[in-house]
Order: structure tokens, then sequence, then C-alpha cells
């Protein structure tokens, strides 16, 4: 289902700053380029103020990415919001959706995203620091452009599976020779709800299978790395504590992936 | 070298210069604050050396170390967290630690052991267990049990072989498992497992810092 221009070009006629959530379909993304409109990506810390203050809003015990989305969307100025509630995010973030549109005196945009045309993977296969690839995979939503500048692919030694994290920290810990999957590969593909490509992985690599605590991915990710024949099963909730960081380091160690 | 594992309620050293040395063993509370090592290991240790080993890795070598087989689990139950690490044809083939639930365990039971002065040696495994997740949460159980008439030694039992098999079941319930820790010297807490144990002590990390400084060592020129 494509996504209704006109009311959408109407809506964004009127603002200056967005607010995402998710990936809403790419002619949100063009529309709001062409219009060059700031957007901010509510799914990443973006404010210093406390999580706590989602907590009037949502549980505590609930997706920090959620969590930080309305933090940020409680403190940024912003003129409207767009929220993928398609098979490519979660009901976590449509009750999210739901919530902010009461909350807020702007409109609150629930836009399912079904968008189908690849735009490839070059940064998750890149040797680069895959800090430095989330970062800009990240980044990438806010643009509507294709990938010009393609880096070369690399053999890969491990594997990074899931979403960006809350926590980017632990992304350092892994060489740059690691390959992303999951649906962070599904984020830089432009097609957040292939489920089909979030579900692949190279069963030739060490991997680490990671999900954010409290998202019903935890199950896919638990579930794929009882097949991956190297694999190791992550969830992390807000910051990545000193265990999680310690398994990291211990799983790459041990299955003798090199710095 | 000096070598140290540096645990939340003790804090064990191996000095490799002197090969006829046994690990010593100190109280954490007592532990000289200029304590310096030349590798460490354990939650605290980072402080107190140069080089650090994340105690996953420290565990896993010790393991290779001290056991000879190729499939084995060898979980590792300090005062305030559990591990484990389970190998398969001599390869990584699963891991875990679990300091945030399922914490405070060995705490717990050491604490246990002084408020009510118990000695563990002479304690019975009992038929019936407590479903415990977290040490702290756990005490509760033992109150309510205490209060509605179950001797306090039962109680305490109850418990202990709750915190076994809570153990148990987050290392995948092994048929067969290697013991890590002090608790190896808790006959009730090692005969509650409802599996096969080898307890191989207290210094299962020290002997994993040792195989990673030897390994590590610069080779001698002749
Ligand atoms: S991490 Fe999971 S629960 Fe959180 S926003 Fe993403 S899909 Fe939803």
């Amino acid at each position: 289902m494509a996504f209704e221009p006109a009311p959408l070009a109407a809506t964004l006629n009127r603002c200056q700053k967005i607010g995402i959530i998710g990936i809403p379909p790419l002619a949100v993304i063009r529309t709001a380029n062409e219009h060059s409109l700031v957007i901010h990506d509510l799914d990443e810390p973006l404010v210093h103020e406390d999580l706590e203050t989602a907590s009037p809003f949502l549980p505590r015990v609930y997706c920090a990415i959620l969590r930080t989305a309305v933090v940020n969307a409680l403190h940024l100025e912003l003129d409207a919001i767009y929220v993928d509630t398609g098979p490519g995010k979660c009901d976590c973030a449509l009750h999210t959706a739901t919530i902010l549109a009461e909350a807020l005196p702007i409109p609150v945009i629930c836009a399912k995203n079904m968008d189908a045309s690849a735009y490839g993977n070059p940064l998750c296969q890149a040797k680069l620091s895959l800090l430095t690839r989330m970062i800009a995979i990240t980044a990438g939503v806010k643009s509507a452009a294709l990938y010009h500048d393609q880096p070369p692919p690399s053999a890969p030694t491990a594997g990074f599976w899931g979403v960006p994290p809350r926590d980017f920290s632990i992304l350092e810990l892994f060489p740059e020779t690691t390959h992303i999957y999951g649906w962070a590969r599904c984020m830089e593909n432009k097609t957040p709800a292939d489920h089909e490509l979030e579900a692949q992985f190279n069963p030739e690599v060490p991997t680490v299978f990671f999900a954010q605590s409290f998202c019903a991915k935890t199950a896919l990710a638990r579930y794929l790395a009882r097949k991956h024949p190297h694999a190791l099963y992550l969830d992390v909730d807000v910051h990545t504590t000193n265990s999680a960081r310690a398994k990291v380091q211990a799983f790459l160690e041990l299955s003798g992936v090199k710095p | 070298m000096i070598l140290g594992d540096f645990g939340t309620s003790y804090c064990k050293f191996l000095d490799l210069a002197n090969p006829e040395a046994e690990p010593t063993i100190i109280a954490t509370n007592e532990l000289p604050r200029e304590t310096r090592v030349d590798l460490a290991t354990g939650h605290n240790g980072k402080r107190f050396a140069t080089r650090y080993v994340n105690e996953l890795i420290a565990l896993a070598k010790g393991g290779e170390t001290m056991i000879e087989k190729k499939d084995y689990v060898l979980l590792d139950c300090g005062s305030r967290d559990i591990k484990f690490i389970k190998y398969q044809n001599g390869k990584l083939a699963d891991m875990g630690w679990n300091a945030e639930c399922g914490a405070s365990m060995g705490f717990t039971i050491e604490l246990l052991k002084r408020y009510y002065e118990l000695d563990y040696t002479g304690l019975q495994v009992p038929g019936q267990t407590f479903y415990v997740t977290c040490g702290v949460l756990g005490m509760s159980d033992i109150f309510d049990a205490v209060i509605s008439g179950v001797p306090v030694t039962e109680a305490v039992a109850r418990f202990v072989k709750g915190i076994a098999i809570n153990a148990y079941r987050f290392a995948g319930s092994p048929a067969r498992l290697y013991l890590s820790g002090g608790l190896c010297d808790n006959p009730l807490f090692v005969g509650s497992f409802p599996c096969q144990v080898t307890p191989l002590g207290r210094f299962v990390l020290l002997r994993g810092l040792e195989a990673e400084a030897r390994q590590t060592r610069p080779q001698a020129v002749c």
C-alpha cells in the first residue's frame, strides 16, 4: 500500500522540523527532503533528559528505544511526528504513537512503510569500524538519496545481527570486518518490513544476535542464534552492562575473531 | 608476575615467580588499597592492575587447563553473579553471565550462614526446594517458611537447593557440570545440583590468568 502523498505534502508544507520513529515510507522522507525540513530520528538519544521523563507515558519495563523516542518528542520542539506502524516496526511503536498523539499538541501520523525497492547494503559489508557504519546507517533514514559512494565489500570475520542498539558503545567491541545483518540491514536497504532479509545470517562467521530487552525481536534473535552454528544471543536494555560487554568480548576472543 | 582474581567477597593471588607457591586468599574488605598486580580479573580487578582479563575469558581459559575433556559445561558461582562456559568438540559453544537478576546468590548464602550461625557441612540436602531466581528475593521465602514453623536449617537448605537448581538451569541443565568458586566447599550446595558435579575449587579463574600470562609472555631470546 503506497503512502498517500497529497495530505503528506499539505502537512509537511506547514512544518520546519519533524520527528520520525522507525522508518516512515520513503514518500515522507523524500517530501521532507524536498521541503528542506529538519528531520530528527527520535529513536536515538538526542536530548540530555532523564529517561524517567518517559515514565508517565510508557511503563519503565518497555523498549528503551521507544522510551527514548518519547523523551525526545517531549523535549524537542517539533511540528509533526511520523511513526512507522507497519510490519517493519512493532506494536510497541503503534501504542507509543497513540499515547504521543494525545500527549502532544502536534500531529502524530501513523504511516505504514511497505517500501520494497532495495537500496543495497554497501555499509553492512564494508570494512570500517562497526560503530561508524551503524551511525551512517541510522543517519541514512533521514535521506531518500541513492547510495553513490559505495565502499568495497570486505570478507567477513564476524557478524552483528539485530537493530541499531540504544547504546552504541557495544559496537566498539567488534572488528572492522564485522558484517551487519538483521533489521539494521533492512534499514540500510530501506526495506524495513522485509522479514526475509531480516532473518538472513552468515553461518560461516561467529555472530552476535542482538535485540533490545523487552522487544519482540528477542524471540527472533534467540531463535536464529540457536540455528546458527556459532552464535551468542544478547539482549541489552538502556545501557550496555559490564556483563554484556564481557560476554561479547569473550565470545569474539574465544571464537578466534581477531580484533 | 603476580596474578589477582578480585572477587566481591574474596581476592585470590598467585605469584608466578615462585613456582612452589600456592594461591593465597584474602577477604576483599581486608585488601590493602595499595595492592597492585600484573594481571587481574574479577569485577574489582581493573582498579588494581595494569592488565585486565575479563572474567568469562579467565573462566574459559581456566577450564581449558583444568578439564581434560572436549565437551563440558563449567559453571562459576560467585558472590554476586553466576556465569558458565560450554565447550563442544573443544570449541566454545555457549556462555552466559547473569549479574543482574540471579545476582547475589553466593553472597546471600554467606550472609545466612553468619546470621543463623549455621554450619553447612552438617545440613542435609532437603527434599523440597524454594523457587529462587535472586538471592535477595529468595530470602523472603526463608522468613515466610520459618514463620510458618519450618526449622531454620530446613528453610535455609531449601533456599540453597533452589539456588543450585537455578544455577543448573541457567547453565543449560547439563547431565554433568564442573563447578568453580568458593561454593565448591559447601557440600549442601554441591549436593543440591540435580546432576553430576565435579568441584574444581575457587582458583579456576586464577588458573585461567596463569594460562593467559604464559601465552602472552615474551619469549626469552637465547
Ligand atoms: S527495538 Fe523492538 S520494540 Fe523497540 S522499537 Fe524496535 S522493534 Fe519496537
